[in-house]
């Protein structure tokens, strides 16, 4: 079977539909990501801050956020005045990678 | 469609933890030609996941990545990743068969340099399984820093195949064409060394673990302490809050009849102590409290490293838990019955932790053909003969090692491995007799 290196996933996709899950959760990510990114462009955020803004539960929240860290999107910044919240912000000074 | 191709080696190893490590590597420096199969992305098992161990806290990681990385380098050692025994059929005296599926990885691991080019350039996040959930990866990912090979794998199920990962693979190393692979392979004996699975604790519901959020397991602890953790620091996953007070449910589905499973863990007391002593270190201003029913320091210098966490402020209370309730803020009160003063109370922590027990992964029961492998009464490969030999199981040439036989901890993993090897040379010599 001659397929074109570099071209597989192509050639995948063709056998193989992507499942419609799959692009969900994938909408899903790039849009709670936009979301949290331009909260955090406003300023420094804790978890609650964030949560509350956006209306996004503070358990997901952290969950994306913390993936956004660990993408290299965002960093984690001063704990708050009662050493109880992390404030985050979008790492490099806001030179957004996406 | 799949290919089919017929292997020979003197032992097949199934399961790459530290157990079938340990006796790849004893049997591979003695001259044997040995294959490991392992169901996972890298060797290690459970223990490569751990920040550090007991008694001594030595880092984990330093302990298993140079082990791994000699087994992995062993030119007497051949490793298949993704790949389960499906059959094992005894044909006789030193001869098995076994059939053994290999899912793809979808990267040559050979050309793969772990530029993690592919994991940057990839659109899709999914839930991390190596960081117990706490944090999203790639669909294109190295499974996690420290693994053996460190090298990338496409998680196909959740991948959108925008090819974004192939554009930018420096060695053209993605490769989406790969299909499931069969082998038939022809050993002289086996040795077992499937490891454990972790208690669910959501078979409690009255912990209420998938429901509050602040409820956690031990595991998902373990990842927070590690150097390779998924947060910047200790936090709640409900919302990220620091915790200054966190409790241990010891016994979590263990010596518990109701959950089916009436053994000790035999490790849940010791790693929860080892936790404290973490936390104590990383949150000095916490409070650290376990709930016990008894503490079983049985093991060298394990005492002593119970009254070390004891004089380090962690506070032990024999109390049996009731249930826990979550207040607004997060909070969790515990109702438990304090079994010194025999009255029911009731206290509140930031976190709860849930010490889950050991329970037996017997799947691979199922693979044996003719001859069935016989199982004790939990569920763990039975040893027939436990104190003349404890690695022979009840098929003749059939070896186990590590956690498959019950709940250990990971010294006595490696003598186990270590008796596997002894019992599996004698009998491979016996062959050439």
């Amino acid at each position: 079977m001659d397929v074109e290196k570099g071209k597989t996933a192509k050639y995948r996709k063709e056998k193989n539909p992507v499942a419609k899950e799959v692009m969900e959760n994938l909408k899903y990510f790039t849009k709670t990501k936009k979301i949290l990114m331009d909260a955090l462009k406003e300023g420094d955020k804790t978890v609650p801050q964030l949560s509350e803004a956006l209306s996004i539960p503070a358990d997901e929240v952290l969950y994306q956020l913390m993936s956004l860290i660990k993408f290299g999107f965002a960093e984690t910044g001063d704990i708050d005045d009662m050493d109880e919240y992390f404030y985050y912000k979008i790492k490099d000074n806001g030179k957004d990678k996406s | 469609m799949s290919e089919k191709k017929i292997l020979e080696y003197d032992v097949l190893v199934v399961g790459g933890g530290i157990s079938g490590g340990e006796a790849a590597l004893n049997l591979a420096n003695l001259n044997y030609k040995v294959l490991v199969v392992e169901k996972d992305l890298s060797l290690g098992g459970k223990m490569i996941a751990l920040s550090k161990v007991f008694p001594t806290l030595d880092c984990a990681a330093c302990i298993t990545t140079p082990k791994v990385s000699e087994i992995s380098r062993h030119p007497n050692i051949t490793i298949m990743f993704s790949a389960e025994a499906k059959k094992i059929d005894k044909l006789g005296d030193h001869n098995f068969e076994a059939h053994v599926h290999q899912k793809p990885r979808f990267v040559n691991i050979d050309d793969c340099t772990a530029c993690q080019l592919c994991e940057q350039a990839c659109p899709v996040s999914v839930i991390d399984e190596y960081q117990q959930g706490l944090v999203g990866r790639k669909a294109a990912f190295i499974p996690f820093s420290i693994a053996s090979p460190r090298a990338a794998a496409i998680d196909i199920i959740n991948c959108t195949l925008c090819g974004a990962c192939e554009r930018v693979c420096p060695t053209g190393c993605i490769d989406f064409t790969q299909t499931d692979k069969d082998y038939t392979v022809k050993a002289k004996a086996v040795v077992l060394a499937t490891g454990f699975n972790l208690f669910d604790p959501v078979k409690i519901p009255r912990y209420g673990y998938g429901k509050y959020k602040n409820v956690i397991t031990s595991m998902q602890m373990e990842r927070q302490l590690a150097p390779t953790r998924p947060f910047n620091a200790i936090l709640r996953p409900g919302d990220g809050k620091m915790p200054d007070n966190i409790a241990y449910v010891l016994c979590t589905g263990s010596r518990d009849k109701s959950v089916g499973n009436p053994i000790c863990s035999q490790v849940c007391c010791m790693y929860s102590i080892k936790q404290g002593q973490l936390l104590m270190g990383s949150l000095p201003m916490a409070d650290v409290t376990i709930y016990y029913l008894h503490i079983r320091a049985f093991g060298k210098g394990f005492n002593e490293f119970y009254e070390q966490a004891r004089d380090m402020g962690v506070e032990f209370i024999k109390g049996k838990i009731g249930d826990i309730k979550e207040k607004e803020n997060g909070n969790l009160i515990l109702r438990y019955e304090d079994v010194e003063e025999g009255k029911v109370k009731e206290a509140e922590h930031d976190m709860v932790v849930l010490s889950v027990g050991v329970m037996s992964n017997s799947e691979i029961s199922d693979s044996f053909q003719g001859e069935s492998l016989r199982l004790d009464d939990y569920g763990f490969i039975n040893q027939d003969d436990i104190l003349a030999s404890p690695a022979e199981t009840n098929i003749d040439g059939v070896f186990v090692a590590g956690t498959a036989t019950g709940p250990m901890d990971i010294p006595d993993s490696i003598l186990s491995a270590g008796a596997a090897s002894a019992e599996t040379t004698s009998y491979l010599r016996r062959a050439s007799l």
